[in-house]
C-alpha cells in the first residue's frame, strides 16, 4: 500500500498543481466578472477591485508579519507612498498607468528599504513601534505637505488606467488589470514564500540570532523583505489610485494598517491563503452585513478579538499569532525576566 | 526671555504632563504584564466621555467631574482587564509563564478591544466634537505680567502632579504598591512568595487607566475638544515617551514625556501646527535608533 501511494502521490500532487490555480484563475477572470456584469452593478465592480487590492496589501504584509516574523504596524503608509507617487506622477507629469504602476512600487520600496537600514537592528516590539512611527510621519507629511500632496483636500482627477494611450474606462477592464496585478503579485509573494528564500525568512522568524549561527545574514534579509513587502504596498497604492481616481490622506491612516494587520491575523499569519482569505472576509463581511451600518469597524474589531481568543493560529495559519506575538514582546521583557524561574 | 516662549513653555508643560499620565499607565501595565495595552487611549477618550455625561447631566462642579472620570477610568480599566488580558492567562503552570505564549497575544486582544471601543463610542454619540458648557471650559486667561496663561495649564499642572504624588504614596507606600513593584521585578518570583497576581495585575490596570481617564477629561475641557477618536494621538506620544524612558521607568517615562510636550508647544513657533506632530514621531525614530534601550532604561542585551 504506502509504496503504491508513494508512486502515485506525486503524479496526483502535479495535478493539483495545475487544477487548483486552473479554478482559481477561471474564478477570477471568469465567473466572478460574468456575475457581476450580468448584475450589471458598478458598486459590485469597485468592491470587487477593492478586495482585490486588499488582498495584494494583506498577502505583502503577510510576508513581513507572517512569514518573517517581524510586526509591521506602519503597512499603510507605504500603501500610501504608492498612491501619492502615482497620483502625482499621472496628474503633474502625465506619465501612463505602465509608468506608474512599477515606478509607485519602486517608490514604495526604497522608502520601505531607507526605513529598514536603520530600524532592522531592532527587534521585537520596538520593531513595531520604530514602524508605527515612521507610519505616522508618512502620514503627517501627506497631511501637511500641501504644495505637493494637496493636503486633507487629497488628489482628484487621476486618469484611469492606460495602455499605450488607450484608455480603460470600464469597470470591466480596470477590474481586469487589477486582477492580472494581484494575480502576479500574490504568484510572486507565493513562490517567494515557498523557496529556499522563504526558509530562510522563516527561520528569521523562529530565531533570528540562531539563523544568523547558520551562516544567514540577518540584516540585509530583513532588508530586502521589508522592500519587497513595501514595494507590494506601493503596488497596490497605484491601483486604488487609478482605479478610483481620488485619493486623500484618510485612506492611509493608522487604522488602515490596523485593518490590514487584522486580515493577516484573522487569515493566518504566515500563510498566502490566509492572507487572502482575511482580506476577502474583512472587506465583503461588512458590506454583506450592510443592515449593520455603522457596525461595520465594530464588526472588524469583534471578527480579530474573536479569532486571537478562539483560533489563535487564524483560519489557515502556518504559525500561531500567539508565538508572533511572544516573540514581538518576549524579546523586549528578556532582560527582566530570562533568569525568571529555573531555567 | 520672550514672553510668548514661556508662555509655550507653561503650556508645553501642561501637555507634557499630560503625556506623562497616560505613558505612566502604559508603563505600569508594561512592568507588571510586559504587554503593552493598546487600549490604552481608549482609557482617556472613555475618561473625558464620562466626564461629559457628568457635566451634561447634572452640571456637578469640576472636582466631582474629575473624580467620576478617574472612576469610570478605573472601571474601565477593569473590564478591560478582565476582557482582552484575562483569558490569554488560562495556565499558572510555570511551563506556560515562563514561554508567556498567552499572556503575549494581548497585543494584539486589546489593540481590538481598542477599535471596538472606538467605534462603539463613534455610533452613540457621533464622530464630531461633543460640544462642553462654556463655564466649565478651562480657558479663562490668567494674565501675569506681559504674558496670559490660560486657567486650564495651571488646573492640569496642579492635577497631575497631585496625582504623581498619589501614585508615588501607593506605589512606595501600600501593600498593593509593594507587589506591583515586585512583580514588575519578577513575576514568578513574587508569585512563589504568595502574592495574588491577578488581583494585582487587576489593581495595576485600575491604578494605569484611572489616571489616563482623569487626563483625557482634563485635556477634553481644556481644548474644549472631545471625540472618540481623541486618545489615540496623545497615546501614541505617551507610547514614544514609554519608549524613549525605556519601557518600564516610570521617572524616564515623566522626563520624557514632559520633553516631548514643551518641545511640540515650542516647535509651533517654527512650522505649522499639523508639523508639530513630527516632533514626537521623530524623537522615536532617532531614539529607537541611537538609544535603542531608552534613554533611562536598564541595560538589555538586545533590543
Amino acid at each position: 500500500m504506502e509504496r503504491v501511494e508513494t508512486l502515485t502521490t506525486p503524479r496526483k500532487k502535479a495535478k493539483r498543481a495545475i487544477v487548483i490555480p486552473a479554478a482559481l484563475l477561471a474564478l477570477i477572470f471568469v465567473i466572478i466578472p460574468a456575475t457581476l456584469a450580468s448584475l450589471g452593478s458598478g458598486y459590485l465592480f469597485q468592491l470587487a477591485s477593492l478586495s482585490l487590492i486588499f488582498i495584494i496589501l494583506a498577502t505583502s504584509m503577510n510576508l513581513i508579519t507572517g512569514t518573517t516574523g517581524l510586526l509591521c504596524l506602519g503597512h499603510a503608509a507605504f500603501y500610501g507612498v504608492g498612491a501619492y507617487t502615482a497620483a502625482l506622477l499621472s496628474t503633474k507629469f502625465g506619465l501612463s498607468f505602465l509608468l506608474t504602476l512599477p515606478l509607485s512600487g519602486i517608490v514604495a520600496g526604497i522608502c520601505g528599504m531607507l526605513v529598514a537600514l536603520p530600524t532592522m537592528r531592532l527587534v521585537s516590539i520596538y520593531f513595531a513601534v520604530a514602524t508605527l512611527g515612521v507610519g505616522e510621519i508618512i502620514y503627517v507629511t501627506l497631511l501637511n505637505w500641501v504644495s505637493l500632496t494637496r493636503g486633507p483636500m487629497g488628489v482628484s482627477g487621476i486618469p484611469p488606467i492606460s495602455f499605450f494611450g488607450w484608455e480603460i474606462t470600464g469597470q470591466l477592464g480596470s477590474y481586469y488589470v487589477v486582477a492580472a496585478v494581484m494575480c502576479l503579485s500574490v504568484f510572486y509573494i507565493y513562490r517567494l514564500t515557498h523557496s529556499y528564500y522563504g526558509n530562510a525568512m522563516r527561520s528569521l522568524r523562529e530565531d533570528d540570532q540562531c539563523a544568523a549561527a547558520m551562516g544567514i545574514d540577518v540584516a540585509p534579509l530583513k532588508i530586502q523583505v521589508f522592500s519587497i513587502s513595501t514595494f507590494f504596498a506601493g503596488v497596490a497604492g497605484a491601483l486604488i489610485a487609478h482605479t478610483s481616481g481620488y485619493i486623500s490622506p484618510d485612506y492611509f491612516k493608522f487604522s488602515e494598517s490596523i485593518l490590514i494587520l487584522a486580515m493577516v491575523v484573522v487569515g493566518g499569519l504566515g500563510s498566502v491563503p490566509g492572507g487572502i482569505i482575511g482580506a476577502l472576509l474583512l472587506i465583503l463581511l461588512p458590506e454583506v452585513t450592510r443592515d449593520l451600518g455603522d457596525f461595520r469597524n465594530v464588526a472588524v474589531g469583534m471578527v480579530m478579538f474573536l479569532s486571537i481568543l478562539l483560533l489563535p493560529k487564524g483560519l489557515l495559519g502556518e504559525v500561531s499569532a500567539l508565538d508572533i506575538a511572544r516573540k514581538q514582546l518576549g524579546a523586549a521583557w528578556d532582560g527582566a525576566g530570562a533568569k525568571v524561574g529555573w531555567k | 526671555m520672550d514672553p510668548y516662549l514661556i508662555q509655550q513653555i507653561v503650556n508645553g508643560l501642561s501637555v507634557g504632563m499630560v503625556y506623562a499620565l497616560i505613558a505612566i499607565g502604559f508603563t505600569l501595565i508594561f512592568g507588571v504584564l510586559n504587554v503593552v495595552n493598546f487600549a490604552h487611549g481608549e482609557m482617556y477618550t472613555i475618561g473625558a466621555f464620562a466626564g461629559l455625561m457628568l457635566i451634561t447631566y447634572f452640571g456637578s462642579p469640576l472636582f466631582a467631574v474629575l473624580l467620576f472620570a478617574l472612576a469610570a477610568g478605573c472601571v474601565a480599566g477593569i473590564c478591560l482587564e478582565r476582557v482582552a488580558f484575562k483569558p490569554f492567562r488560562r495556565f499558572r503552570d510555570e511551563a506556560s509563564l515562563k514561554s508567556r505564549a498567552m499572556r503575549e497575544a494581548t497585543l494584539l486582544s486589546s489593540l481590538a478591544v481598542s477599535i471596538i471601543i472606538k467605534e462603539v463610542l463613534q455610533i452613540t454619540y457621533g464622530s464630531e466634537m461633543q460640544s462642553i458648557p462654556q463655564k466649565y471650559l478651562l480657558n479663562d486667561p490668567i494674565p501675569i505680567g506681559p504674558v496670559s496663561f490660560s486657567s486650564g495649564q495651571f488646573v492640569i499642572l496642579g492635577a497631575s502632579i497631585i496625582m504623581l504624588v498619589f501614585l508615588q504614596y501607593v506605589l512606595y507606600r501600600t501593600k498593593i504598591g509593594l507587589s506591583i513593584r515586585a512583580i514588575s521585578n519578577n513575576p514568578l518570583g513574587a508569585q512563589y512568595v504568595g502574592l495574588n497576581v491577578d488581583k494585582t495585575i487587576i489593581a495595576t490596570f485600575a491604578l494605569g487607566s484611572m489616571l489616563g481617564g482623569a487626563s483625557g477629561m482634563l485635556v477634553g475641557l481644556y481644548y474644549g475638544a472631545i471625540f472618540p477618536s481623541m486618545g489615540f494621538a496623545p497615546s501614541v506620544k505617551a507610547f514614544v515617551a514609554m519608549v524613549m524612558g525605556g519601557l518600564a521607568s516610570i521617572p524616564g517615562a515623566v522626563v520624557c514625556a514632559i520633553a516631548i510636550g514643551v518641545a511640540e508647544s515650542i516647535a509651533t513657533d517654527f512650522v505649522a501646527a499639523g508639523w508639530s506632530d513630527m516632533i514626537a514621531y521623530s524623537f522615536l525614530v532617532i531614539t529607537l535608533i541611537f538609544f535603542p534601550q531608552g534613554i533611562f532604561g536598564q541595560g538589555r542585551e538586545r533590543v
